[in-house]
């Protein structure tokens, strides 16, 4: 895992990670001596490698296969010389070519102090492991059980390695980003899981090479084929993000207003969402189905667009009807279905009724996601200026929400809306506009003198 | 892709196969002293694993058999010698198993052969191979008795074994399309990386096994070392398929938008693609230029979504703005920038007056330029094949590359549109 982009703050934080990793690696070429040179450039150029190529897990925190790599290390250059090996090629995996070419001096610094730290601590901790491991040092009799001591030792450094690093990057992406939440701490819990596993893999892999050098070049292919493992988690979410960005582009393309509308509800309800506790995927879900709300816009004919006026029941029907064949070629694609339901029936109303969509049956209350996206939507269409009539203001489309709360809206989510808008002191609509008439009437061009 | 059948109709070959191959492990079981029981254990293990398999991008399935498969040589081997006899047997009497355990899992009969057949052809090779490798390797003074002759004969065989497994796949699989034989085997190597993962799974699963010799064994907790990679690959493995599949589903639900908004004829993409498909298998392009064809083909028209927008209505657009909005929309996807280039050049002629032809056009592109023409005259003007054959052939000069029309014209003799 590494930093991420940088702002403020970075001197101090640079400064201190980078002072903290002098000093274990100090300590380290002080008590120990360094392992066989072939070995460590072959685990050093592995290390690097997969530093390198790091795959995103979450939001601007990277992740890759490494701590295996580090702990297949550890295992291989044994004890008293572990720690010092490994913080040397923790020390060597901390800059990329990218941050060289860009003259970022933040990152490489303050991952070179982090991770020398990290690699040095679990280490150490291993290196307790291996010598219950080797009961008669490590060129004598090796017994049997000595792998499960390895193994287990290579988990339990692994998940410190992970803690260690997980705190290291949360308090400097916390000092240098300080409105950014990483919300880290439940991230951890999906994350040290795989720590551990790695970490008994990759001591297992060390084991196997100490009773059998030759088993050299297939731990490598192992490497490899982790990295393939973290690559392809990569792949599949830009596969996902590259598939929305698609349609919402194709629907940009066709309809020029339709972009920050769109944008702004996804935001809207991102609000909501993390108002009322969604987080993890079910926030990014509702986030994504904001995204793609319109979406059934892109099928509507060209005589229906280009009509002016209002239109007639039947026009209506034939514009539902084409939003809802969208909706099913949509569906198709297997990960957007969830994305879809929560889309096609963001008309249908908080009491059963209304237009429902695919996810929706009439009569029944639709899911929670529908909901916020119901009011996000209706917010931001009363608050932004429409081609029949200026924008409303924030007051007037809160007592309209309001007012139909219970009805066509939740009336949880409403309050939530509110609540998030109010703390974060951002205001949509025109200050003052406050009755419908009066806004088609300005669109209209036709001004009024007095109002009441 | 995929769907491997191979030309075995005649029923009489799986029994005339299941025969022999229970003789073989019978002939060969009275050659070793090994125990039935454990021959037996090995010849369990491969059938059980062969119904255990991973995604590879060619569409064929590649079972963990290759890695019961490959740890054989592994467990049989003693003072440098390789009990031939025994992983024959269990190699015969495991192809059996699989055999009839995926026969019972009702997987298609010709598949399930296709399978056994590539396998056993596959194995026996790796299992003399490496049996010819460590006895040459303990003569050279170097290497003799050390733990190297094992990973030199392991390398040797499973290459070997990858090049018989992947050729065979490729004269097995009977073309819907007169695919050529290195069309196939291209498809088949691309999937190196699920091969690599399953031998070695096999191989570090036989070296943690240990032979009778060394000093620590760790036996059937081998499996531990062996497993987790494996489930790491198999994860690998299954993830790339779903975004591979993912990609797919976006493209055909995006191609179908302008048709169901009345912006482009119903099917067009989906029939342009498809003819698209077979000239570019035709002129000898690789799967992959293939598949990045396919995608171009079926996303040519996406950019007519913009016709929706009543200002570029009333302003008017020519097919280069049908490519610039169609490779716009194409390019938000990374993984999709050179698609959004075939996109973006498919309405280019391949020379213009006076000028040399356009080495630089992309095949992909002047074909989706061909085979969308040819659709046009087929089912928006109503022309007869031969008709619209001509229209590409008069086209010629400037338009469509002679190369691309002749090949157009082969494919359709073989559909038998048009008389040879």
């Amino acid at each position: 895992m590494q930093l991420h982009g940088a702002k403020r703050r970075k001197i101090r934080i640079g400064g201190l990670y980078a002072v903290l990793g002098a000093a274990v690696l100090g300590i380290l070429i002080w008590r120990q001596s360094f392992p066989s040179l072939p070995l460590w450039l072959a685990f050093a150029a592995a290390f690097a490698f997969l530093e390198w190529r790091s795959v995103e897990v979450n939001d601007r925190l990277l992740m890759s296969p490494t701590v295996m790599v580090a702990l297949t290390a550890a295992v291989a250059f044994g004890p008293d010389k572990a720690a010092l090996g490994v913080a040397a090629m923790a020390a060597l995996g901390a800059g990329s070519a990218d941050d060289f070419r860009q003259r970022r001096w933040f990152q490489p610094i303050a991952n070179l102090g982090q991770m020398v730290v990290t690699a040095g601590i679990s280490v150490y901790i291993l290196e307790w492991f291996l010598k219950r491991a080797y009961p008669n040092g490590v060129e004598g009799a090796i017994p049997d059980t000595f792998w499960l001591w390895i193994a287990g030792g290579s988990a339990i450094a692994a998940t410190v390695y992970g803690l260690i690093n997980y705190t290291f990057v949360t308090v400097a992406v916390r000092a240098v980003f300080e409105k950014r939440d990483l919300r880290p701490w439940s991230n951890l819990g999906q994350l040290l899981p795989s720590y551990l596993l790695m970490g008994f893999v990759g001591g297992l892999l060390g084991a196997t090479y100490t009773i059998l050098p030759v088993v050299l070049p297939l731990v490598f292919v192992m490497f490899m084929v982790g990295y393939l493992s973290f690559a392809s988690y990569g792949q599949l979410r830009e596969a996902h993000e590259a598939t929305l960005r698609g349609f919402i582009k194709a629907l940009e393309a066709k309809d020029l207003y339709t972009r920050g509308h769109t944008e702004r509800v996804a935001y809207f309800a991102q609000l909501v969402g993390e108002e009322v506790g969604f987080n993890g995927t079910r926030l990014e879900r509702l986030r994504w189905a904001a995204l793609i709300h319109d979406v059934g816009k892109l099928a509507v004919p060209r005589d229906l667009i280009r009509k002016k006026g209002k239109l007639t029941e039947d026009e209506y029907e034939e514009l539902q009807l084409h939003a809802h064949v969208v909706e099913e070629i949509l569906a198709e694609v297997e990960f957007l279905r969830p994305m879809v339901e929560i889309a096609s029936s963001h008309h249908s109303h908080f009491d059963g009724g209304g237009y429902g969509g695919v996810g929706h049956t009439r009569g029944e209350q639709p899911s929670q996601e529908a909901c916020i996206l119901a009011v996000a939507d209706a917010f931001d269409a009363m608050t932004s200026t429409r081609s029949y009539r200026m924008a409303l203001s924030q007051d007037y489309a809160f007592s309209e929400l309001r007012r139909h709360a219970g009805s066509q809206f939740d009336p949880g989510v409403v309050e939530a809306l509110a609540r998030a808008l109010a703390r974060s002191t951002e205001r949509y609509g025109s200050p003052h506009l406050a009755s419908e008439e009066e806004a088609r009437r300005l669109a209209e061009g036709t001004q009024v003198a007095s109002h009441g | 892709m995929g769907d491997p059948r191979v030309s075995v109709r005649s029923p009489l070959v799986p029994v005339v196969w299941a025969l022999g191959s229970a003789t073989l492990a019978y002939l060969l079981m009275r050659e070793t002293n090994i125990s039935v029981i454990q021959v037996g254990i090995w010849a369990i293990l491969l059938a059980e694993a062969s119904l255990v398999s991973l995604p590879a991008s060619s569409g064929n399935r590649l079972s963990l058999a290759i890695a019961v498969s490959a740890v054989l040589p592994f467990v049989l081997i003693s003072n440098g010698s390789i009990d031939l006899a025994a992983a024959g047997a269990a190699s015969a009497m495991g192809l059996l198993g699989t055999w009839m355990f995926r026969t019972l899992r009702s997987d298609p009969a010709e598949e399930v052969m296709a399978a056994v057949l590539r396998h056993g052809f596959g194995v026996a090779a790796y299992l003399v191979v490496f049996a010819g490798s460590v006895s040459l390797a303990e003569n050279v003074p170097v290497l003799a008795g050390t733990d190297w002759v094992r990973l030199i004969a392991f390398s040797i065989a499973a290459s070997l074994w990858f090049l018989i497994e992947t050729s065979l796949w490729a004269s097995m699989v009977f073309g819907r399309n007169r695919l050529s034989r290195r069309y196939l085997w291209l498809l088949a190597v691309k999937d190196w990386p699920v091969v690599l993962s399953l031998l070695t799974t096999g191989a570090l699963f036989g070296f943690a096994w240990g032979q009778p010799e060394d000093p620590v064994r760790l036996g059937f907790w081998a499996i531990v070392i062996a497993g987790i990679p494996y489930g790491f690959a198999h994860l690998a493995f299954y993830r790339s398929q779903e975004s591979r599949r993912t990609y797919g589903q976006t493209i055909r639900a995006l191609s179908r938008i302008p048709e169901v908004a009345g912006l482009s004829p119903k099917g067009h993409s989906d029939r342009t693609s498809g003819m698209a498909i077979e000239v570019g298998q035709d002129l000898g392009m690789t799967p992959d230029e293939v598949t990045d064809l396919q995608y171009s083909a079926l996303m040519h028209d996406i950019g007519r979504i913009t016709l929706n927008e009543p200002s570029i209505l009333k302003m008017g657009f020519t097919d280069e703005d049908i490519a610039r909005w169609g490779a716009e929309i194409v390019a938000e996807a990374p993984y999709l920038s050179h698609v959004a280039l075939l996109v973006r050049q498919q309405h280019q002629p391949y020379r213009r007056p006076g000028e040399e032809r356009d080495l630089e056009l992309p095949m992909a592109s002047k074909i989706i330029k061909a085979t969308s023409a040819y659709d046009h005259a087929t089912m928006e003007l109503g022309f007869s094949p031969l008709e619209a054959l001509e229209v590409l052939h008069r086209g010629a000069a400037y338009d469509f590359d002679p190369d691309v029309v002749q090949a157009v014209r082969r494919v359709l003799e073989r559909r038998k549109v048009v008389p040879a």
